[in-house]
């Protein structure tokens, strides 16, 4: 558990804390994110803290500094989204976590994933394009090293997420994929048109989501492939959409036929998308 | 509570059919012409706390129709059993009733789905179609427009390269109006708002009026706006100007023209609930039993009458039989209308709620809002029953479009008739030079979830349109990005700021009447061509790509767009401020302290100082990026009330001087003393007396500090987004 000197902590947090002006965020007390905490309302949680945005609270930092290695994800995020408020406090924390990245369990590499990801921590990008090729990291800590990625949508992240896209995981894959499509300056989405032929459907109609949203042009084979034959109806429908936004002509022909697909998800995707074609 | 609802449910079996009443009376009730009500049943949950949380995937919700609409009315599933396997694990979040009544489009989401995306159900046979809409983003609040059109929210982003907005309070990804037709053809994005728009609702005039979240520096709150069809003219509605009711003002449904019953609640840990409004906004007449409020809408006009005394507004944990009201739909308009309801029972508060293991139980009621009393018509315990609607035709508003000007190349045009016509602030005649522009960013751009420590959002200058001779000004600045103004004087200083950001589509032209005028009012002007269009509306990026809104080097005052802490503000301080003002201290400054008022002990002392260094040991231990330097705490400040809070006090001479959004209020600023800038510079001063201390600043020194001020007093803008680096 991390342990950051408190007194110190709380005079770094003092000092770099200024006129608040959010509204929302006052009000907050360490005794009601303690309340929260103890109601494990993951809901009331996230409420106190933002309230606490801007609170100087020496008997927080202790508190919030154990959220940040809760079992739930949205407690995770907001108590990280707390220490960025607090930059000093936060490079404390960021050290801490990022030596965790090399050597650490899935679980110490999950919640500083999450935790470098929600501050937007940039410079430990090198140490998480090091964690994502370490083999003995169970999926839930690859799954949060991608989701670090995608928080920060920096193009220094691209690295893990190509080597997450070929993770045994399909959770991994799937979530590798998704996130591709949000990191700014991203210029192509050819390196997940290959997951269009991955073997698990939940992949595919997401390879075939962020291939149509950014309309990659090389994917369309692949996508008309998905749209005449493959067994899922969301695959079927993700590519129909796809084939929509990429609007090429000689697409017409699959997405006629789909006009009369048995699943009812992918008739209307299709008819809408020949509408699209030119 | 299940002993307290079946005893409600054998109560209401009493009630005659076709109708709310007792003792066997011929009265049908506010629902005697009503065959069925469509109601939508979602599991209970007790992760929706916040107004603005759109996704909450519990699988197993389905719509009914209960028919008659009355406790003992046959209630029927009409979707999505009927609809295949494909609609297995479906949770539904809304929905809208057709103009027709034939079918209903709703927001869901599949097991297998990643995203919440529309359906469409024709009521008839049951069967579904999915509308078309991206896979990978949420599409909720889907509602029928006039002409086969459907609006909804979305995170979807039109713009090419752009993230969503991240609110920065929020911290969720923003969602925004859009629209679609039937077939899923000709989807569009509205302009964006820095945070979320959500509940749309279609009043009788053919406006869509929705709640839309403002958030600029203090303000942080949830308002009515209206807006056209093809989502240009947004205009407030009610809550900007202070006549709210509550924070925030939720999933208002018109009961007659001009007038709207919405939720009245805090911005989180109610579960979206609260309390009923009723809200006139024009002039209220009653004709017979129907009170409306159609002619000089305004919020300065409006009425608020509470249709629910007692239910708390706040997010304090509401009592027994006091509960809070989800959603209310209106069956009459009297004065004191008849609603459909969704209501739950006891402490409708996420953490008293999550302490006991419980979720909310929402279920449906007609509310009399004379006699305060609640009549059940459905609750099942172990779902929340909400947005009951009568199933019944009605009749759609005329298609209401706006003017697009082609001439705009794709540009939106903004300005104002009379800079100087305004209900907010009391002008000084020749006060205004020029009106200044500013775009806002959040922290999807790659800042590190603050843009400094005064929790402002990121600002870039698009520039400043002079004021014609007869007030008017106008600028062209590029399409569906936010933007707030300011009018600025001679010395580039803001006089006033807009606290709120607004925006314009492609071709849209936003002329207002002032500076906030009196919307009850008609602003009027002098006949023949208003000065500003004989000049030309000045260009203000209206064709730059976004990436490019930005300046590291500006060579005047006049080219700075964003202001960058570190490098261009700190340049000025390096030059011409730290030999005095410098680690050595050569002014002599006094240290201010801060002591904890509890063991008198000495927490921290700082003396001013603009260097760019880090802050010291003892106040920042990290080194490297992240913390803020000496120099911006030095202007900026620590948090008083947290100061307070904490028990600590701070000595007599402790100062800010840098004020967000008020350069002419900052002491820096006065210390400086500005001289003129436009329309040329000159050595006029701003305040009397001269500079300080001899130091000679430059125009564009002077500009680059009255922009940190006026712009948030922000660390980071473009210029040094650390996100712009690679890694």
């Amino acid at each position: 558990m991390k342990n950051i000197g408190i007194k110190l902590a709380a005079v770094a947090a003092l000092a770099l804390v200024t006129p608040t002006m959010a509204h929302a965020g006052k009000g907050g007390s360490a005794a009601a994110i303690q309340s929260a905490v103890k109601s494990t309302s993951v809901d009331a949680i996230i409420a106190e803290i933002e309230r606490a945005e801007g609170l100087l609270c020496e008997d927080c930092v202790q508190t919030l500094t154990n959220l940040t290695e809760d079992s739930r994800y949205e407690v995770r995020q907001v108590a990280a989204w707390w220490f960025a408020k607090r930059p000093a406090l936060k490079d404390m924390m960021v050290a801490q976590f990022s030596s965790d990245l090399p050597r650490g369990t899935t679980v110490k590499v999950r919640n500083a994933a999450d935790f470098l990801g929600t501050t937007r921590s940039y410079a430990t990008l090198p140490q998480l394009r090091a964690a994502i090729h370490r083999s003995d990291l169970g999926v839930e800590a690859r799954v949060a090293l991608v989701r670090a990625v995608k928080a920060m949508g920096h193009i220094s992240g691209n690295e893990v997420l190509t080597t997450a896209m070929a993770d045994s995981d399909p959770g991994v894959r799937a979530a590798a994929a998704a996130a591709w499509r949000d990191i700014r300056d991203q210029a192509s989405a050819q390196p997940v048109v290959a997951l269009l032929a991955d073997s698990d459907a939940g992949v595919r109609a997401r390879a075939a989501g962020v291939v149509g949203g950014m309309r990659e042009q090389t994917g369309r084979a692949a996508l008309e492939a998905l749209v005449a034959g493959d067994t899922d109806s969301t695959v079927r429908r993700n590519a129909a959409w796809a084939l929509g936004q990429l609007g090429n002509e000689a697409s017409r022909a699959v997405l006629l036929r789909a006009t009369t697909d048995s699943s009812s998800l992918v008739r209307g995707v299709a008819r809408a998308s020949l509408a699209s074609l030119h | 509570m299940k002993q307290q609802i079946k005893s409600i449910a054998i109560g209401a079996a009493l009630f005659t059919f076709g109708g709310i009443g007792c003792g066997g009376s011929d009265d049908p009730g506010p629902l005697g012409n009503v065959d069925s009500l469509i109601i939508l049943q979602r599991p209970s949950r007790n992760d929706t706390g916040d107004i603005f949380s759109y996704t909450s995937y519990k699988p197993g919700a389905r719509l009914v129709s209960l028919s008659p609409p009355t406790a003992d009315g046959k209630l029927t599933t009409i979707c999505c059993d009927a609809a295949g396997p494909d609609y297995a694990d479906i949770d539904i979040s809304s929905y809208d009733i057709s103009f027709d009544a034939k079918s209903i489009v709703f927001s869901a989401r599949r097991g297998k789905d990643s995203s919440y995306g529309l359906f469409l159900l024709q009521i008839a046979d049951g069967s579904v179609e999915q509308v078309a809409t991206d896979p990978g983003r949420e599409f909720v609040a889907p509602i029928f427009l006039p002409g086969n059109r459907i609006m909804f929210t979305s995170n979807l982003v039109s713009e090419t390269g752009a993230m969503q907005h991240e609110d920065e309070y929020e911290r969720q990804v923003s969602i925004q109006l859009g629209r679609i037709n039937l077939d899923g053809t000709d989807m569009e994005m509205g302009a964006r708002n820095l945070s979320h728009r959500t509940a749309p609702s279609l009043a009788s005039d053919g406006r869509v009026v929705f709640t839309q979240w403002d958030h600029l520096g203090e303000e942080n709150s949830g308002h009515l706006m209206f807006v056209n069809q093809d989502m240009q003219e947004l205009r407030e509605a009610y809550g900007k100007e202070g006549k709210g009711a509550s924070n925030s003002t939720l999933k208002a449904r018109e009961i007659s023209p001009g007038r709207f019953v919405a939720i009245a609640t805090a911005r989180n840990r109610t579960i979206n609930a609260g309390a009923l409004i009723d809200i006139r906004l024009g002039d209220v007449v009653k004709d017979g039993d129907v009170v409306s409020a159609a002619a000089n809408q305004s919020e300065a006009n409006s009425k608020t009458v509470l249709l629910s005394p007692n239910v708390p507004m706040d997010n304090e944990p509401s009592s027994d039989t006091i509960g809070r009201y989800y959603d209310a739909f209106p069956i009459d308009a009297k004065d004191k209308p008849s609603l459909l309801v969704s209501w739950s029972d006891g402490p409708v508060e996420s953490e008293v709620l999550a302490l006991a293991g419980l979720s909310a139980d929402f279920g449906v009621y007609l509310y009399d809002s004379a006699k305060q009393q609640r009549l059940p018509i459905l609750n099942d315990p172990n779902m929340w029953d909400i947005f009951a609607q009568p199933l019944q035709p009605r009749t759609a508003p005329n298609i209401v479009g706006s003017a697009q000007d082609p001439k705009l190349g794709g540009q939106t045009l903004i300005g104002s008739l009379n800079v100087y016509n305004s209900s907010l602030h009391q002008f000084q005649a020749g006060e205004i030079y020029g009106v200044r522009v500013m775009e806002g960013f959040s922290s999807e751009e790659g800042f590190p979830e603050d843009f400094g420590t005064t929790r402002h959002e990121g600002h870039a200058n698009l520039g400043v349109a002079p004021v014609a001779a007869d007030g008017s000004w106008s600028a062209k600045i590029p399409p569906n990005i936010p933007i707030h103004i300011q009018t600025v004087d001679k010395f580039g200083m803001s006089s006033f700021s807009e606290p709120v950001w607004f925006s314009g589509r492609p071709g849209e032209a936003r002329l207002c009447g002032g500076c906030h005028e009196d919307r009850a009012k008609t602003t009027n002007v002098s006949p023949g061509q208003l000065d500003t269009f004989a000049l030309g509306a000045t260009p203000m990026f209206g064709t730059t790509a976004r990436k490019d809104r930005q300046k590291a080097d500006p060579a005047s005052a006049t080219e700075i767009v964003g202001v960058a802490w570190d490098k261009q503000v700190q340049a000025v301080f390096d030059v011409k401020c730290i030999s005095c003002h410098g680690n050595d201290n050569a002014a002599g400054l006094a240290p201010y302290t801060i002591t904890d008022m509890t063991t008198g002990e000495l927490v921290a002392e700082w003396t001013f100082n603009l260097t760019g260094d880090d802050l010291p040991a003892e106040l920042s231990v990290a080194a490297g990026g992240g913390a803020y330097s000496k120099s911006y705490f030095s202007m900026a400040g620590p948090d008083m009330e947290a100061l307070e809070k904490g028990g600590l006090a701070v000595s007599p001479n402790f100062k800010v001087y840098m004020n967000p959004l008020d350069a002419r209020g900052s002491i820096a600023i006065k210390t400086l003393n500005p001289t003129v800038l436009f329309p040329t510079p000159t050595t006029e001063r701003a305040f009397p007396g001269e500079g300080h201390q001899g130091v000679v600043l430059s125009s564009q020194d002077f500009y680059t500090l009255i922009l940190a001020a006026d712009m948030g007093v922000n660390f980071y803008a473009r210029e040094n987004n650390p996100g712009s680096k690679l890694y």
